[in-house]
């Protein structure tokens, strides 16, 4: 395989590299192993929620039964209201309904200040375990509890990230917008929330929406890291704040931004032209140069 | 089954199996291959625009990915005042830029310059493609879904410590729009071909360089070989 004239100098760098082939190979048969029974693992049913359980966690921060309206519509009798078919499909996948040109879907999201509903992504039994639960709830369900405004300054720093969230998730800004921190504006991953109090119907909706974060970008970080009590109060005071101060975003467009790093790009590529040191003019270059001369 | 678990857990195991075991196979039974031919003979003044901005570039916006990954807290900590994340913000997109206008570069050098085009492998268009895929989806994301220098420490590094301690957690890539998915599928595909491309050479790193003796190189051509009306290559070998 390899020229024998190399063979003394292979054979050192085979040396060198034995122990690491085994330890290699250690390692790729434990990530093999562990990925095979993660995705076993992952076949298996996850323990059935109930529809009480799922309908607390996920649901509760927009709806209520019987407790009136919040972000979304009061859920009281709504499946006597509703096909279980409509339901099953709005729930599984409420973007789907209102793309497909669904005239009730569409009514809804502009009854509710265009806020959509998001893609719980929930399975299907998990769907109809709602459902069920729908068909005979607990008396009223999710009656908002008490708004608690905490200190607006605090909720600034907290949404920018001055101060760290208690449980480890991610500030704010880095992917929303309030106008008014940072001339720029804050990140665009998600939604601008300068208005935001105004689309969820005022604070009870907005403090529903905070205790829980149901989106499902955010479930992801924020599952496992919710924000406290006393975060909730003082960012809820801060969104008040920003919705009632009238200021709107600065419009930072792609082609801004891009223009920006091009300015600096062109930049790095100036810095090369001037400092970087070059080869010289090789002889056939000079050759080829002055025969056409 | 779940395709964010065979995009997202399966995937990059395998290929991160790939490339530490193919790799080491190769270092060990085909040593003289980890490098990357150079075609600098060849062509030179292109090479010099494609190839400075895309490794400076490449390698900074790697280390910044590495910066997140290995120190949130204190990433977090500097991107809480709004002036410091646009500084580092602007940065990172001017070095993207640079570094995909080397690949750019790079990739019309190899398609255009006879010479080059010779010694051209399959693989060599495969790569630049993936790097430039690459590329052009994080300008996207650092743009379009901003400010990724924030929100990596609250998706990704949770979601590689994870895949790194084998307890995978899908559900924090799961949701993201495509194109960051495809930013981050992407890099794992680069894992799997970097043991089988001209990649490797990053082990190859020439770290002793820092260390070893200086070695002076002087090319010894014969002047007088050479057309008369010529100036040689080395006028300090000329009497």
């Amino acid at each position: 395989m390899i020229n024998p004239f190399y063979e003394p100098i292979a054979e050192v760098i085979r040396m060198r590299f034995l122990r690491q082939l085994s330890l290699a190979l250690l390692l790729a048969g434990i990530l093999l192993t562990a990925s095979a029974l993660i995705v076993s693992a992952s076949d298996v049913t996850q323990a059935a929620s109930t529809g009480e359980q799922i309908f607390k966690s996920k649901c509760t921060a927009c709806h209520t039964i019987g407790g009136g309206k919040l972000v979304g519509p009061d859920l009281k009798d709504v499946p006597q209201r509703r096909s279980a078919q409509w339901l099953t499909d709005f729930i599984t996948d409420p973007q789907k309904m209102i793309s497909a040109g669904d005239p009730d879907a569409a009514q809804l999201l502009k009854d509710f200040n265009g806020v959509m509903m998001p893609t719980l992504g929930l399975s299907t039994a998990e769907v109809e375990a709602v459902l069920s639960y729908l068909q005979n709830p607990a008396a009223s369900a999710g009656a908002g509890a008490p708004v608690v405004m905490g200190d607006p300054q605090r909720g600034e720093k907290l949404f920018r990230g001055a101060i760290s969230l208690a449980n480890g998730g991610a500030a704010c800004n880095a992917c929303h917008t309030v106008a008014g921190v940072g001339f720029l504006g804050g990140g665009a991953l998600g939604p601008d929330l300068t208005k935001v109090l105004t689309r969820y119907g005022g604070a009870a909706g907005m403090a529903a929406a905070l205790s829980t974060l149901p989106f499902p970008t955010m479930q992801g970080i924020f599952a496992a890291r919710p924000l406290s009590p006393a975060e909730q109060a003082d960012l809820l005071a801060f969104f008040a704040q920003a919705d009632a101060s009238g200021q709107t975003s600065f419009p930072l467009t792609i082609w801004l931004l891009l223009a920006v790093g091009i300015a600096g790009a062109s930049g790095l590529f100036g810095l090369m032209y001037r400092y970087w040191p070059k080869q010289s003019e090789s002889l056939s270059e000079k050759l080829r140069r002055t025969e056409t001369v | 089954m779940d395709w964010n678990i065979l995009f997202f857990v399966v995937f990059p195991y395998l290929s991160l199996a790939a490339c530490v075991s193919v790799t080491i196979y190769r270092a060990v039974y085909r040593p003289f291959t980890i490098s990357s031919l150079s075609s600098q003979l060849l062509e030179r003044k292109k090479l010099f625009w494609g190839n400075i901005s895309f490794h400076w570039g490449i390698n900074l916006v790697l280390l910044g990915h590495l910066g997140a990954l290995l120190l949130p807290k204190g990433l977090t900590l500097w991107n809480g005042e709004p002036l410091r994340l646009y500084l580092l913000e602007a940065t990172g997109l001017a070095l993207g830029i640079w570094a995909t206008a080397g690949m750019v570069i790079l990739l019309y050098r190899r398609l255009t310059e006879a010479r080059v085009k010779v010694v051209t492998t399959p693989m060599d268009l495969i790569v630049l493609g993936l790097l430039l895929l690459s590329g052009v989806t994080g300008l996207l994301t650092a743009t379009v879904y901003r400010f990724g220098s924030y929100w990596f420490t609250g998706v990704f590094t949770p979601y590689l410590l994870g895949l790194l301690t084998l307890q995978p957690n899908t559900a924090l890539v799961a949701p993201l729009p495509w194109i960051i998915k495809l930013h981050v599928i992407n890099f794992f595909v680069m894992l799997a071909v970097f043991p089988f491309s001209r990649l490797v050479h990053i082990v190859a790193f020439p770290l002793e360089y820092l260390t070893r003796p200086w070695q002076v190189v002087i090319a010894n051509r014969q002047a007088d070989r050479l057309s008369a009306n010529q100036p040689s290559a080395n006028p300090i070998h000329k009497p």
